[in-house]
């Protein structure tokens, strides 16, 4: 992990005082850098006014609404990334927080992990914008993109799609702590709750096939919360 | 306050404005008769009256006056006035002593009021003779007079009778619903004060009121079960909830007391809490379902398709636990429905069986046979549900020892049958001799 990226700005909008120092504090932990805007008029005047990184945004917000927060800054030009959180946590409004021009929609209740790795895996998918990638590589593992290949140190991994795209996904975000769900929603595109055991059984198997005996695994099991990718 | 409660009733609005409507039509009528026969009557005097006149002015001039006393006493002077009157105005002969001012000489007969010669009313005319005298002819209308205060009293009063007796009707049959909308209202009170099990009385008359109350009472039931239902399901909410939070407030108090905290210790708890927020998600989501707009993101959805990722997804969990997962030989089928929720709802029932099929079991997900009603089919060959219990599962928010077991929120068929809600679908569970088979019928209720 880059020391650039732990220094990022994050604007969080939220209106509810206790949320908002829990994401702040949790981000300042995570070595972000947070700032708090209480309502959705002055948040937009911080976001237009003030370069940041990353935006966390709360969907009903005093002042103007979150939906019209994203819009007017995606009108304004601002390609900042930004992450929805709402308690509102229906498919379709899902559908619209993320047709409005929100990047992630977060459902309340959250664990602050999950709304840390979010917004990191958010960040690094904007630094990467616009870079066409044909090949991933991490460590001796590499992911050829365009024949849709996985090679371990030379040698040829099969793969069925889905391993292929949860692979991927995996070595898209090194190093970063990747909960199941953000697995199951990214990867199978699906947005409800597959179960703990769903995602541990596939990731198990990739695991068997990328790795290598007798050595550490690549892909690191977080208790709790969910996976991390690891250069060996 | 009860006049203005009269008032508003239908019944007494009704039974008024007929009321008015008949007293208007009777007063019509009457006063047609009236008018009929009084312009008759009147006609029929006049005609006498000229007959007569034209009879003395036949007469010989000389004998006007002994004809006209003949007269007096071969009709009576009581009913008739026959009088002559010189030139200048002074009696000559008959049985009026002056001319009255209002009698024009050859103009329209006039009324006259009764005077001291003759004391009753009197409808005259007046003819000149040729020798200049004034010759009047007259007759007694006191009866006409009479019958049209009769015909006029009769139309008044019949019209007055008439609006009592239909205020009178419209309140003795209005006293009766009224006082059965009380009891209704009363019945509304007691209800909205909490008494779910208070229904609305009806009587045997199977009328507007008893339609009513009947619907009222329709939808009471369902209140009355929604609410029992909520409350067992806030019952069992509160239940798992309070077991995961016990647990992690105990392992928080145990940390708070130990001088060093063990490792996994916290993860436990945060575990715990985890689990908590699990199910208010899987809670959230069935309220979700409850409340979306029927149809909304609805296509056609490829049940092969469905079937072919819902087995590939499940694949992986199926083989670490011992279990065969299977889709049987495709055929094509579409159904108008959410996909994604459907692949969710099939989702449930694969994850379902595979956890209670156990290690050995065979889990297989296939089409039913009638292209014409699209079925999915989940059947395994594990313990299946007991038939008491096959009924309870499909109630919302039911969770029985089988769905206990389950990890993770243990909603998940309370989330299908908020699918199936949804899409006007049905769950159906079988027996299969041995294991469940669940059945996802994806024919609208109408077809049935």
């Amino acid at each position: 992990m880059s020391l650039k990226a732990k220094m990022a700005r994050i604007l969080v909008i939220e209106d509810d005082v206790a949320t908002s120092d829990e994401i702040a504090s949790c981000l300042a932990a995570s070595g972000f850098q947070p700032e708090q805007s209480f309502d959705g008029r002055k948040g937009l005047a911080m976001a237009l006014a003030e370069p940041f990184d990353a935006i966390t945004l709360d969907r009903l917000l005093p002042g103007r609404d979150g939906l019209e927060v994203v819009r007017l800054l995606r009108e304004a030009g601002l390609e900042t990334p930004v992450l929805m959180v709402s308690a509102l946590g229906d498919v379709d409004d899902r559908v619209t927080g993320l047709r409005a021009g929100g990047d992630d929609y977060l459902i309340k209740p959250f664990a602050p992990t999950e709304l840390v790795a979010r917004l990191e895996v958010l960040l690094r998918r904007h630094r990467r914008a616009g870079k066409a990638e044909l090949m991933l590589q991490v460590g001796d593992l590499e992911l050829d993109l365009v024949k849709h290949e996985a090679l371990r140190d030379g040698r040829r991994i099969e793969l069925l799609p889905m391993e292929f795209q949860l692979l991927e996904f995996m070595m898209r975000n090194p190093g970063q702590t990747l909960s199941r769900r953000m697995i199951f929603e990214t990867v199978w595109e699906y947005y409800f709750d597959p179960g703990t055991n769903l995602i541990d059984v596939h990731v198990g198997r990739l695991r068997k096939k990328i790795d290598v005996p007798g050595e550490p695994s690549l892909i690191k099991t977080e208790r709790g919360v969910g996976y991390i990718f690891n250069a060996p | 306050m009860r006049l203005r409660q009269l008032w508003r009733t239908t019944t007494f609005r009704l039974t008024v404005l007929y009321g008015l409507v008949f007293a208007l039509g009777t007063m019509a009528l009457l006063g047609m008769i009236y008018l009929q026969s009084v312009v008759y009557l009147t006609h029929r005097v006049d005609g006498i009256l000229a007959t007569e006149a034209d009879a003395l002015q036949r007469s010989p001039p000389q004998m006007l006056g002994q004809r006209i006393d003949e007269a007096l006493a071969l009709g009576g002077d009581k009913t008739n006035v026959f009088a002559l009157f010189a030139s200048n105005g002074g009696w000559i002969a008959g049985n009026l002593r002056a001319l009255p001012p209002a009698l024009r000489v050859g103009g329209r007969p006039v009324e006259i009021p009764p005077t001291e010669s003759f004391p009753a009313n009197t409808r005259l005319i007046a003819r000149r003779l040729p020798t200049g005298e004034e010759l009047v002819v007259g007759r007694d209308v006191n009866q006409l007079r009479e019958m049209r205060e009769i015909i006029g009293s009769a139309l008044i009063w019949s019209g007055v009778l008439i609006i009592l007796v239909g205020l009178a009707c419209g309140t003795a049959l209005s006293i009766g619903p009224l006082q059965r909308l009380r009891v209704l209202q009363e019945a509304g009170r007691d209800i909205a004060g909490g008494n779910l099990k208070r229904r609305m009385p009806t009587s045997n008359r199977s009328d507007e009121l008893d339609m009513f109350a009947a619907t009222v009472n329709y939808m009471m039931g369902e209140v009355e079960r929604l609410m029992s239902e909520v409350k067992g399901s806030t019952d069992t909410i509160a239940h798992d909830l309070r077991t995961p939070l016990t647990r992690a407030r105990a392992q928080l108090h145990r940390i708070q007391q130990a001088d060093v905290i063990e490792p996994g210790e916290i993860a436990r708890v945060t575990a715990e809490i985890d689990e908590v927020l699990e199910r208010f998600r899987a809670l959230l989501r069935i309220s979700e379902l409850e409340a979306r707009e029927r149809h909304a993101g609805f296509s056609r959805a490829d049940l092969t398709g469905i079937i072919d990722e819902v087995v590939d997804l499940y694949q992986p969990l199926a083989e670490a636990g011992g279990v065969t997962l299977s889709a049987a030989p495709r055929r094509w089928m579409t159904v108008e429905a959410d996909p994604k929720l459907l692949f969710e709802a099939v989702s449930n029932l694969v994850d379902n069986a595979i956890k209670f099929t156990g290690p050995g079991g065979a889990v297989e997900v296939r089409l039913g046979e009638d292209p014409a009603r699209p079925e999915i089919i989940v059947q395994d060959n594990g313990p299946g549900i007991p038939a008491t219990e096959r009924m309870a599962v499909m109630q919302r928010f039911y969770r029985g020892e089988r769905n206990r077991l389950a990890s993770g929120s243990g909603l998940g068929l309370s989330i299908v049958a908020a699918i199936m809600r949804l899409h006007g679908f049905e769950l159906v569970f079988h027996d299969a001799q041995p294991g469940l088979r669940a059945v996802i019928q994806c024919h609208p209720a109408e077809l049935d």
